[in-house]
């Protein structure tokens, strides 16, 4: 911060209040006004608030050409004066219309519902007379190094002390673990460890505390679904039949591992953004698989359509969604406001939307296969194999070839690769030599560089080389892979794609429509099995003037009718494809016109191929001698079977949806937002402009994804750093020290302490962006480890609790709810990882998409992070208790208060089946009486011990309930029933469900 | 703090206020006396455009989108075209299926009902005899042609998942007048519409705005039949809760948040009594059952007809917003993509009965004065034939009308061209729907807005006109 004016803006913010609640007269708010109005801090939000939507940044709905949100447009000498004169409030026009009596002249006008306050004019006056400096926004600039000695108490306490409140005691051991337990990981701290933090009196006790916690697994499945609330997490697509997202329960596991493994929040984002093109890519400790590109399923979490009328609209929703997402999550920014109009309070202009709009755009959807170590070896195998296969067979032909006749002067079987663009017809792409073209590979089936040549082998004997295709079988049938052709414009009547395989896709994308079925879209969808080449048609009549790719897949999405598992990646054992060519054209399918090959000598030729180089020609030269008799067709016995059992013995490939690269698509600005309306020339890939003025444009990848990503965790990107320290400090809090977590533009909050947040960001980067370091730290400060007993004047002073001067009391969230429950009870399940548990159907929960399967109603015990999130079939529990509903970045989630949570503790099936279990442990255990026994509940459930009287009242409800059962003293013990019912009661306390 | 976060507040119980109202059950109006700052309220209403004719809203849900050609749209030049090609007389936008067939004329014939003589459909006899009644606007469009999206749009404003339901927007600008029953209710007749229970979620408003889902049967509400053997023992047990929770506020001071949620307690306790209350029709006469169809043959109309008698008891329990859903007729709701005359007269029998039963009921007890009923699906249906027999989905023209408080029965508003396919006179929005429901209740659609992503944001997105010509 600037070191002459220090911004207080807690403390402020509690003066403003204390004058609220007074009332106030004029005199009293000269008294009240900062000495130096600072722009940021005072003045922002309220031109914000009131007059920006009119004149603002946004030039289309900009009234009588008025900006207030520049120095230039606000002292701009117009026709009756000045909005602002600078060191002049009486003469500048903004104060005389914002305190106009005139309703006519009053502004803002009535339709914009907002009046000054005085306070407010009073404010905008002083810093007027104090020269109305403007200033860049606050988040905008970067963090400011603080003093040597900063602490993240000593900014906390500066406040505290200014505001003459007594800061809270420390809490109690057993407070503190239960607090640090539930914040760290979801989950309560067990009787014992309670029991020995208690006893333990080194100095470093918390502190080992703390470290346990951060190393336990539970830490990561506590901090992933905090982060899938920013993603809309969801492992269906919602719309009308709720189809699955392939493998998004994969990337759940992916942001468990990498919290638990501390995975550096900037390599955290790059995997995020650009997981597919990083060059190094982290790999899974324990089973070698790439990690990196998991992180890039995020795309994918969205809502899906199946049948969109229009595909264009469906895809500019869904880059929205991607935009709004990504930028609130990473940079705490609204971009997706400007998608019709330039942001109305932020310096975003449309053409950053469209720019960011190109960006994703050009990425494209792609099944993705997590191939482990062991799966990758059999794969060098099959490689090795085929390798070994080849000089074997060339061996034996080379010694023969002492015999063969010359072979003819030239061969007409392979057209020329020109680009014959006519009226008619048009060449998408040509494999015919081997090539792939300009076509974009993708998968393991294609490593190795061409798939020219590989034997085809009918009845154990090698009848050919395989010639004219491009192929995903060179290694073997079953090896995960795909083709796609550079992005088009569809302008013929037809495309024929001439191809062969077997249960692979051949598919038209359309506007990188994805989700393709019956009744409009069905088409675009093929299946090709056949072992012969073919050809294929797309009709495009409905697709006119769209953007597509070709795609070729191994394996085929299962369409199978209104079933919520269809859109799944299969692949068979035996799946492959070729593809010969590719053409769009109009009438019949154009005959390609044949080229003359240059003739091939045959010794060459075979050892080309034995070195997996051979050229057309050289494998037609083969190709014709094996046919004329020259060379001999070898007998292989038992390669197939070989090449069985090492792919027998490789682990199933596993698929998740994410991204991949294509080539560079770039839009233009659409009007209002509308794709029918577009608005001058195509946006090129860069950063927004507020963050990288110079504007260079993206190009290391078609997408520019990577240069995004580096833009983000470039250090001197102000908002990285501090966005995400925020979000840390609001889950150990409650509340950021910027309240809007996901909004750091002009309508956010402002920071309560921006000195600690610069502090903390500045910090964050010190310690290589570990999330763990950053808590601890945290962790420790003094305000974490406060009481939550309101000081005596704070109630008064500052009842929003803005200067921590007391640990905040907080309700858990619902699925620190239903895991606490689970952990007392002892049903709790910590199996981690894996296919989702079926969400349990209550009788409520009906309609269309319906899961096949009605899970448990304790979800096996397993935490809640593993039960399914079914967009359209989402958990009433976790709904009533807030968990958000997966559309967009909620950074804070909301905490209501509402009857249908007492209903749910008072009358679920599961809470009160949880009690019975938990009842049913504890008549087995060895409890001397029934104050023993309350007391290790009240350990277990709240980790505390009851006062006398909490011992008493529990007394007097088990005996009222012994009587009501009839039972005799010395059955209550063993009683399950009385036990579940104060039990049940347990779970009902509201401390259960509070962190105090 | 303006007026729309003070009403977060209490409805969400961070502040005393919410516990002052909740405790003295007062009218959710007085909390708002009490806490107004004096002078000029951002938010204070001009008076002109705040006298509210409506207390609650009844929302006939027609899921699937009712065909208005077929209804309440009559077009005459449908049956003189018959079997002729859509081609040939004008531009067919692509519909969901794209299996575009010939002019279909309507299996139906069309009747003039009562002072007015407005033509309604032989689909609806009983709802044709109460026509005097109603104000039909057969000039609506929707934005979408997929019935996820137009749910979405016709329930929250926007088209896509996520968005808080019109219930919700109205019970956070209003409050409810009965804190024993939640403000918004969804009765579930057997169809939740495709888009699932997001349609009558509280989107980004807090949980508290959310519609809660009724069911006929033992259980009508989740959750709400104690599970204790005998109610002596859920006593006991909230007793200890009470006591438990009281210590606790000794040991913290105080906690607002704590203490509203001790209160939801005696709240939902006292649920647990007015919900079986609410549903037990054994007190309603045999007149007023037989009214609205529980005697019929046809089970899908007693099923209706219940949930029409259900949502009458639920507006004099000053319940703000009720919508009902469609029962399962097995026909796929109204979405007759084939078999229409089959289809349509399934749904219609359901429906038609209990709505006429509804409305008649409402104005013998004086309350269709301050009682909205609204009759609408998602969108129309193509005035050409899919396939042979049915019709597809229609987003430029469609049928729908509101009666009751403020609404000027025996209106015609709007109009379609001669085929019914699209809007062309005084067309009316979603949000022109939304901004008079609003408006009835007393509240401009300009004004409730929440701040989300930065946003003020609102039901009616950035559109929205009351719509006059239909007013009383």
């Amino acid at each position: 911060m600037n070191g002459q004016v220090v911004y207080r803006l807690a403390f402020c913010i509690v003066a403003v209040v204390a004058i609220l609640l007074q009332g106030c007269t004029r005199s009293d708010l000269a008294h009240d006004l900062p000495d130096k109005v600072d722009f940021n801090y005072h003045v922002r939000p309220i031109l914000s608030n009131t007059c920006y939507v009119c004149h603002g940044p946004d030039v289309s709905t900009r009234e009588a050409e008025l900006r207030l949100d520049t120095y230039d447009g606000a002292t701009a000498r117009r026709e009756g004066g000045q909005a602002i004169v600078p060191g002049n409030a009486k003469r500048s026009l903004l104060i005389q219309r914002v305190s106009a009596h005139d309703p006519e002249e009053r502004m803002p006008p009535p339709k914009i519902n907002k009046i000054l306050t005085e306070y407010e004019i009073a404010l905008l006056s002083k810093w007027i007379d104090q020269g109305a400096e403007y200033k860049t926004h606050w988040a905008l600039i970067p963090p400011e190094n603080p003093p040597d000695e900063a602490t993240i108490d000593a900014f906390l306490q500066a406040d505290i002390e200014r505001s003459g409140i007594q800061p809270a005691a420390m809490a109690s051991r057993a407070s503190l673990i239960r607090r640090a337990s539930y914040v760290l990981t979801g989950l309560p701290p067990s009787p014992k460890d309670v029991e020995a933090f208690e006893k333990d009196e080194s100095p470093d006790a918390y502190e080992r505390v703390l470290d346990t916690l951060l190393a336990s697994p539970a830490f990561g499945e506590r901090w992933a679904r905090h982060w899938m609330d920013l993603v809309r997490y969801a492992e269906a697509r919602g719309h009308e039949f709720d189809f699955t997202i392939h493998g998004a329960w994969q990337y759940r596991d992916y942001l468990i591992r990498a919290f638990n493994e501390d995975v550096l929040y900037d390599q955290f984002i790059l995997e995020h953004l650009a997981g597919d093109v990083l060059k190094e890519p982290r790999r899974n400790p324990k089973e070698g698989f790439n990690e990196s590109v998991i992180g890039t399923a995020y795309f994918a979490l969205g809502e899906g359509k199946h049948s969109p009328v229009d595909t264009r609209i469906d895809e500019a929703e869904r880059i929205d969604n991607i935009i709004d997402v990504t930028t609130k999550t990473f940079q705490g920014l609204t971009v997706a406001c400007a998608r019709c109009h330039d942001h109305k309070f932020d310096p975003i202009p449309t053409t950053d939307f469209y720019s960011l709009y190109g960006i994703v755009e050009s990425a494209r959807f792609t099944p993705v296969p997590i191939l482990s170590e062991g799966y990758l070896n059999g794969l060098r195998s099959l490689i090795d194999f085929n390798k070994t296969l080849r000089l074997d067979i060339a061996n034996r032909w080379q010694s023969s070839l002492g015999e063969v006749p010359a072979v003819p002067a030239s061969m007409t079987k392979y057209p020329p690769t020109v680009r014959d663009t006519t009226a008619s017809w048009e060449l998408l792409g040509d494999f015919r030599e081997g090539s792939f073209d300009t076509w974009f590979t993708d998968g393991v089936a294609f490593e190795g560089g061409t798939s020219h040549g590989p034997p085809v082998i009918e009845d154990a004997r090698l009848v050919q080389l395989s010639e004219g295709v491009a192929s995903s079988r060179h290694i073997s049938k079953g090896i995960p892979g795909a083709l796609r052709s550079p992005t088009f414009t569809i302008a013929h009547d037809t495309i024929t794609v001439m191809a062969k395989g077997y249960k692979s896709a051949l598919r038209l994308v359309v506007d990188n429509f994805q989700l393709i079925r019956a009744p409009i879209h069905g088409e675009l969808d093929q299946v090709l099995s056949s072992d012969e080449l073919r050809p294929y048609r797309f009709p495009l009549d409905l697709w006119q003037g769209h953007k597509a790719y070709i795609e070729l897949l191994v394996g085929t999405y299962d369409r199978k009718q209104f079933l919520t598992d269809q859109h799944m990646l299969v692949v068979n054992d035996s799946s492959y494809f070729e593809i010969a060519y590719a053409v769009a054209h109009n009438e019949a399918a154009p005959a390609l016109p044949p080229r003359e090959l240059e003739q091939a000598p045959l010794p060459q030729s075979v050892s080309a191929w034995a070195a997996q180089k051979a050229s057309p020609a050289q494998v037609a030269a083969i190709n014709q001698a094996l046919e004329s008799g020259a060379l001999e067709r070898p007998l292989l016995n038992d390669v197939v079977s070989q090449r069985q059992e090492i792919k027998q013995a490789m682990p199933a490939a596993e698929f998740f949806i994410g991204m991949t690269e294509g080539d560079v698509v770039t839009s233009a600005v659409f009007g209002r937002g509308n794709y029918k309306t577009p608005v001058g020339d195509p946006v090129p890939h860069r950063f927004l402009t507020a963050l990288d003025p110079t504007g260079s444009t993206f190009n290391k990848t078609p997408s520019g994804r990577l240069e995004f990503a580096e833009a983000i965790i470039d250090p001197a990107n102000p908002l990285t750093a501090r966005v995400m320290a925020n979000r840390l400090w609001h889950h150990v809090f409650g509340r950021g020290i910027v309240k809007t977590v996901d909004n750091f533009g002009g309508q956010g909050s402002l920071p309560t302490h921006p000195e600690l947040l610069d502090y903390l960001a500045l910090r964050f980067v010190e310690l290589d962006w570990s999330m763990k370091s950053m808590l601890r730290e945290i962790l420790l400060s003094e305000a974490f480890q406060r009481s939550t007993q309101v000081p005596e004047n704070a109630a008064e002073l500052d009842p929003s609790n803005l200067l921590l001067s007391h640990y905040p009391v907080r309700r858990l969230e619902a699925e620190a709810i239903r895991d606490g429950i689970l952990a007392v009870s002892g049903a709790l399940d910590t199996t981690m990882y894996g296919p989702p548990i079926p969400i349990h159907l209550t009788e409520f929960m009906t309609g269309r998409g319906q899961p096949a399967v009605n899970g448990p109603l304790d979800g096996d015990g397993r935490r809640s992070i593993y039960i399914a999130i079914r967009r359209n079939f989402l958990s009433p529990m976790m709904l009533a208790f807030d968990m958000p509903i997966p559309f967009s970045t909620f950074g804070a989630r909301n905490s209501s208060n509402v009857p249908a949570q007492s209903l749910t503790l008072l009358n679920d099936a599961f809470v009160a089946e949880q009690a019975v279990h938990w009842a049913d442990t504890l008549v087995g255990q060895p409890h001397l009486d029934i104050a023993d026994r309350v007391r290790h509940i009240y350990l277990q459930a709240l980790s505390r011990l009851p006062d006398p009287n909490e011992l008493e009242e529990a007394q007097a409800f088990i005996d009222a309930e012994a009587e009501a059962l009839g039972l005799q003293s010395i059955e209550i013990m063993h009683a399950a029933e009385l036990w579940a019912a104060y039990c049940h009661v347990v779970f009902n306390q509201k401390e259960f469900i509070y962190l105090i | 703090m303006t007026r729309r976060e003070m009403l977060t507040m209490c409805r969400n119980g961070f502040g005393g206020v919410a516990l002052m109202g909740l405790m003295g059950s007062s009218a959710f109006g007085n909390i708002i006396k009490q806490v107004a700052p004096s002078g000029p309220h951002p938010l204070a209403p001009r008076p002109s455009d705040l006298i509210p004719k409506a207390r609650s809203i009844i929302f006939l849900y027609m899921d699937g989108g009712v065909s208005q050609v077929d209804s309440f749209d009559p077009k005459p030049r449908l049956a003189r075209e018959h079997g002729q090609s859509p081609y040939d007389k004008f531009t067919v936008d692509a519909t969901q299926f794209n299996s575009i067939g010939t002019i279909l004329k309507s299996p139906w014939d069309f009747q003039r009902y009562g002072e007015s003589g407005i033509e309604v459909s032989d689909l609806f006899p009983h709802v044709g005899e109460c026509v005097d009644d109603l104000a039909i606007i057969r000039s609506m469009v929707a934005d979408f042609p997929e019935h996820t999206n137009a749910n979405y749009f016709l329930h929250t404003g926007i088209g896509i998942q996520g968005r808080p339901s019109m219930g919700a927007w109205i019970n956070y600008g209003l409050g409810t007048e009965n804190q024993d029953l939640p403000g918004y209710v969804v009765l579930d007749g057997g169809l939740i519409p495709p888009g699932g229970l997001d349609n009558f979620n509280s989107g980004f408003l807090p949980a508290s705005y959310q519609g809660s889902i009724f069911r006929a049967g033992d259980t009508p509400l989740a959750n709400i039949e104690p599970k204790e053997p005998t109610s002596e023992l859920q006593r006991r047990k909230l007793n200890l809760m009470s006591r438990t929770d009281n210590h606790l506020l000794g040991r913290i001071g105080n906690s607002d948040q704590v203490e509203s949620a001790i209160t939801n307690y005696e709240l939902a306790y006292r649920m647990q009594a007015s919900v079986p209350e609410l549903t037990d029709l054994s007190g309603e006469t045999e007149a007023t059952k037989k009214l609205y169809g529980l005697d019929s043959s046809e089970p899908d109309t007693r099923i209706y007809a219940a949930q029409c008698l259900l949502a009458r008891r639920l507006v004099e329990r000053g319940v703000r917003f009720i919508e009902l859903t469609c029962p399962n007729v097995r026909a796929d709701r109204w979405d007759q993509h084939a078999n229409l005359k089959e289809g349509h007269e399934r749904n219609a029998l359901a429906v038609d009965q209990p709505i006429a039963g509804l409305i008649r009921d409402l104005k013998a007890r004086g309350m269709f004065e301050d009682t909205l009923v609204i009759w609408a699906g998602e969108f129309g249906r193509t005035p050409f034939a899919q396939g042979t027999n049915g019709r597809d989905h229609n987003p430029s023209a469609f049928s729908i009308w509101l009666a009751g408080a403020g609404i000027k029965g025996g209106t015609v508003y709007g109009a379609t061209d001669e085929y019914g396919y699209r809007a062309i006179e005084n067309v009316t929005t979603i949000h022109d729907l939304h901004a008079t429901m609003l408006y009835l209740l007393g509240l401009e659609h300009e004004h409730l807005t929440y701040r989300f992503s930065g946003r003020d944001i609102r039901l009616t997105d950035v559109g929205g006109n009351v719509i006059r010509g239909i007013l009383a």
